[in-house]
């Protein structure tokens, strides 16, 4: 199947049919999983998806439709379909395709040709082996949810009716391991994985093994602190909750909407000058990185929080137009089933200066944070609540583990507390963030 | 980790709750040897209408590599938006999911494999895939294919996706005009309609086939209020495995208000006192409590693998001797309800914890065949990307005797929980977290002041234990779509007026 020409052929037959405007969103691959434990093969996956979604506009009113089903009849009922379904939708001026920009999009290195070719015996003894190397690593390690390993390839096409005609091509590619720590009433589960675009970026087999048991047997015999008031250190891996929370709260719709705290806040000062903060989709290699966002806009890096200004609100094309603002629109897509939405693509903070285990060995009385659950921030409110576990600081020395606590404040008032930040970046997954402190937070824990 | 999803800034869409609620006394009307059939004007492509012959000989390819058991699954499903905001129909949209799921067992190994191409050919090379997993010399063949007889919990009369939009809209711009009329503090009212209609097949290679229709609606209003500098949000929903006539402008009319009256009610909550407090749970809200914090605990994938805080619980008293918990898939028009999961297995109401005695774990075929069960009906999936694995239907915390009323004057300094948000846990540890959406602080008996950004903190076994009053009160309100292992399914749940005597609160003041 040619998917960009399929892609052609159902906006000509769009515009064809009534639509004023019209863009396809395909997506198709390939994709294996599977998982170990206790070193025998428990699950294998595969499959050949694809599905595409279709964006109408008619008398400047939306509609939007999804499928996988691409028989020759079906894709012309759909088609018809989502012209009616547009019809039901109130006319909005904003409402229409991205503009056409000048340039191409750039070759970011997201496809390794060499995954495919990987075989399955292989796949079976990294994910044997991450498992085997993490229950061994130490005594304390007694059980397992098991070693796994992933890979996938995946075409994305996008075509409109204003001529842009886009695909890309990557691959992904990544293990790891889950395993718990520990027996009775006193159990703790620690995991770790690698993820990466090439093969051969893949972090070793020991590493991430050691990590993951790590991770679970330094959380034995945790146990929740006193109610009171500390300075707190996030650890770098444990801090893209915050984040989010924040990242949530700069949605331009909502600023348009008056419906979140940071609402008069552009270009103003909402967090300490230590805090940058960028949008970064095209580091090449990187496993958020794409050339494209979900509009087909040409991906650029751009500054959201420059030296703790809050310098944009996030956009899509429809609702920056809406807004009335220029700016560099990012559209987010959740695959081919959901409609782009403005958001954000791969988030990084920038480094600081300080060492880790400084911000750690200069408090007296502390909480070094390694777990966060749940975002935290009220976007309406900014009121930041969360569960976290971690480690108790006595003394500027690791004391014991810590978990079953709450962390509460204020959004705003934490962010300006971040009185330093590490210089431990490490780039993974679609938010990375150097450890940082706040000199002060309310934890919630016995009476 | 597994959770009720929290969506960020539609967060009060995706929380969906069935009103009314009283439970199905009577036992099911069983239709014998007849499948639950779609409606006559609901269009399935005809290439999933795989024909008896075809099944049996995936299922026979499926076991070519000797795999011990062998089950497709066909689906095809349509899902239909319709949204309002901004006193504009935002938009309407319309989605096809079809594709066949095969997947084949083997000891504990599970080969998988689907395919979106119907062709046969496609089908036949997904179903040796499945089979790899198996290596074995002895070639089992799978039984005659039998239909299965099916129960009827959903409550569908008219199915939604006969209704055009233009229909839909007007409980939309009934629920927009009532929800803006209802306070001049009012700032933004969003409305939203979706209907999921799934057709599936299950056949299995020891002859099980059955097949299922399944509708699943939900209209929601989300409110948002705003004065000065204070802003707040309320929202409410109906929703369930219920068929449009369950749905008029009356019924819009009602969730606008209580989204509105929850919206205002919240504008003055001042910040939460962190701190361990008892806490009075409303019924009918809290339910999701009682899914996260206990129900995780108790499948059985975790139990298995004794992973779970709960593994070797089996027959001790976990929790108070007021306590018990059921998983009850056979709730009629529940949003969590299923006349068969998707391993073909009839939805069962299944009693977990009896008076304070873990008696049973929620199974799906896998399990139950390694750990030598019975099923339960709780083998659930996404959808035929994904096989099945152990999940929850209608979760709810059974009533008890106490009188609601001396529950909240039992009080002296705690909060009121009116309704529970999202929350998530982690089934090693049973350590959970919710935010609270509407709370109250109670002071001497009597609900007081509004409070914002509580957090609830503890574990499943601890909780269990610390639940001291529990009133008669069960209602099943709460539902939504729960998370585990990348998979999403809809569930609801329930609870009466509680009390539990002592959990951590987070909040933003010491």
């Amino acid at each position: 199947m040619n998917t960009k020409e399929l892609a052609e052929k159902i906006v000509t037959k769009g515009l064809k049919s009534g639509a004023d405007e019209a863009e396809v969103y395909l997506e198709s691959g390939r994709e294996f999983e599977l998982s170990v434990r206790n070193g025998d093969v428990e699950t294998v996956k595969q499959a050949s998806p694809k599905g595409l979604g279709l964006r109408i506009f008619k008398d400047k009113k939306l509609g939007f439709t999804y499928t996988s089903d691409f028989s020759d009849q079906a894709l012309e009922e759909f088609i018809k379909k989502t012209i009616q379904l547009a019809q039901v939708a109130d006319p909005k001026p904003w409402n229409g395709l991205a503009d056409l920009e000048n340039g191409e999009a750039k070759d970011l290195e997201l496809f390794d040709p060499s995954i495919a070719e990987i075989p399955n015996e292989k796949k079976i003894e990294i994910a044997r082996e991450t498992e085997r190397i993490a229950l061994s690593s130490d005594k304390r390690i007694t059980k397992t949810e098991g070693g796994f390993f992933g890979d996938s390839e995946t075409e994305v096409v996008i075509v409109n009716s204003k001529g842009l005609s886009l695909s890309n091509k990557s691959t992904g590619i990544s293990f790891g391991v889950y395993v718990i720590a520990g027996e009775g009433d006193d159990m703790q589960g620690g995991g770790w994985s690698s993820s990466k675009r090439y093969a051969k970026d893949l972090d070793a087999v020991e590493n991430v093994a050691k990590i993951a048991a790590e991770r679970a047997v330094r959380m034995l015999g945790a146990r929740p602190v006193e109610t009171q008031k500390a300075p707190v250190v996030f650890d770098r891996y444990a801090a893209g909750a915050f984040w989010y929370g924040i990242l949530f709260a700069i949605d331009g719709d909502s600023v348009y909407k008056k419906t979140t705290f940071l609402t008069d806040y552009l270009d103003k000062p909402i967090a300490s000058e230590l805090v940058t903060l960028v949008d970064d989709p095209t580091i090449p290699r990187h496993v958020s990185s794409q050339p494209f966002d979900g509009e087909g806009t040409l991906t650029r890096k751009n500054v959201l929080i420059d030296k703790g200004v809050l310098k944009v609100f996030l956009y899509d094309s429809l609702t920056a137009r809406k807004a009335g603002v220029k700016v560099n629109t990012i559209a987010r897509r959740y695959g081919y089933k959901s409609a782009p939405s403005a958001g954000f693509l791969n988030i990084i903070v920038q480094n600081g200066d300080a060492d880790r285990q400084k911000l750690i060995s200069g408090i007296k009385n502390g909480f070094y944070i390694t777990g966060l659950r749940g975002i935290g921030t009220d976007t309406p409110t900014g009121t930041y609540s969360c569960g976290a576990s971690g480690f108790w600081i006595k003394d500027g020395e690791i004391a014991f583990p810590v978990d079953g606590v709450t962390l509460g404040g204020n959004a705003l008032d934490l962010l300006k507390n971040i009185e330093a930040a590490a210089n431990d970046l490490d780039l993974r997954g679609m938010l990375s963030t150097p450890s940082f402190k706040i000199s002060e937070m309310t934890i919630g824990g016995k009476r | 980790m597994k959770s009720i999803f929290k969506p960020i800034s539609r967060r009060n869409f995706l929380k969906a709750g069935l009103k009314g609620g009283a439970i199905a006394a009577t036992l099911p009307v069983w239709r014998l040897f007849s499948f639950a059939e779609p409606p006559a004007d609901f269009y399935v492509n005809p290439a999933v209408n795989l024909s008896r012959e075809t099944l049996e000989m995936l299922l026979k390819a499926a076991l070519g590599h000797g795999g011990e058991f062998a089950e497709v699954y066909v689906e095809y499903t349509v899902t239909n938006r319709i949204s309002l905001e901004e006193d504009k129909i935002y938009g309407a949209g319309r989605g096809v999911d079809m594709g066949v799921g095969i997947r084949v067992l083997h000891g504990e190994k599970t080969g998988y494999a689907y395919s979106d191409d119907f062709s046969l050919d496609k089908l036949k090379q997904t179903a040796d895939v499945a089979g790899l997993i198996a290596a074995a010399k002895d070639i089992r063949q799978p039984v005659g294919l039998k239909p299965s007889s099916i129960p009827s919990y959903y409550m569908v009369k008219v199915s939604p996706d006969t209704i055009i939009p233009e229909d839909k809209a007007k409980l939309l711009w009934k629920a927009n005009s009532v929800g803006r009329a209802y306070d001049k503090r009012i700032n933004q009212v969003n409305v939203g309609f979706v209907d999921i209609n799934k057709k599936i097949t299950i056949a299995n290679s020891e002859g099980i086939w059955a097949e299922d229709f399944q509708t699943i609606t939900r209209l929601a209003v989300s409110i948002d209020a705003i004065e000065g500098e204070k802003r707040s949000s309320g929202y409410y929903y109906k929703d369930g495995t219920l068929g449009y006539e369950h749905y008029d402008p009356k019924l819009a009319e009602e969730l606008a208000r209580e989204a509105g009256r929850m919206a205002i009610a919240m504008l003055p909550a001042e910040d939460a006192p962190a701190g361990e407090y008892p806490i009075v749970m409303a019924k009918g809200h809290c339910g999701t409590f009682f899914h996260e914090a206990i129900g995780h605990s108790l499948e059985s994938d975790g139990i298995r693998k004794k992973t779970s805080c709960f593994w070797d619980k089996k027959g001790e008293m976990i929790a108070s001797e007021i306590t018990s918990l059921a998983d009850d898939g056979t709730v009629k028009g529940a949003r969590g309800s299923v006349n068969v999961d998707d391993e073909g297995t009839p939805g069962q109401n299944t009693i977990l914890i009896e008076n304070g005695k873990c008696v049973n774990f929620l199974y799906d075929r896998l399990n139950a065949k390694l750990m030598k069960a019975n099923l339960t009906g709780n083998g659930r999936r996404q959808s035929y990307q994904h096989y099945p694995i152990p999940r929850m239907t209608n979760t709810y915390l059974l009533a008890g005797k106490d009188d609601p009323e001396e529950i909240l004057k039992s009080v002296k300094k705690g909060m009121y929980i009116a309704r529970i948000g999202g929350g998530n846990v982690s089934w090693v540890t049973g350590r959970f977290v919710f935010d609270v959406s509407e709370g109250y602080m109670i002071e001497n008996g009597k609900i007081t002041k509004p409070l914002k950004g509580i957090q609830l903190m503890g574990s499943g076994p601890e909780v269990l234990k610390n639940i001291v009053m529990v009133g008669p009160d069960l209602e099943i309100k709460g539902g939504g779509t729960c998370g585990k292992d990348g998979q999403a399914k809809p569930v609801s749940d329930g609870n009466p007026t509680l009390k539990v005597s002592k959990i951590t609160i987070g909040g933003a003041r010491v």
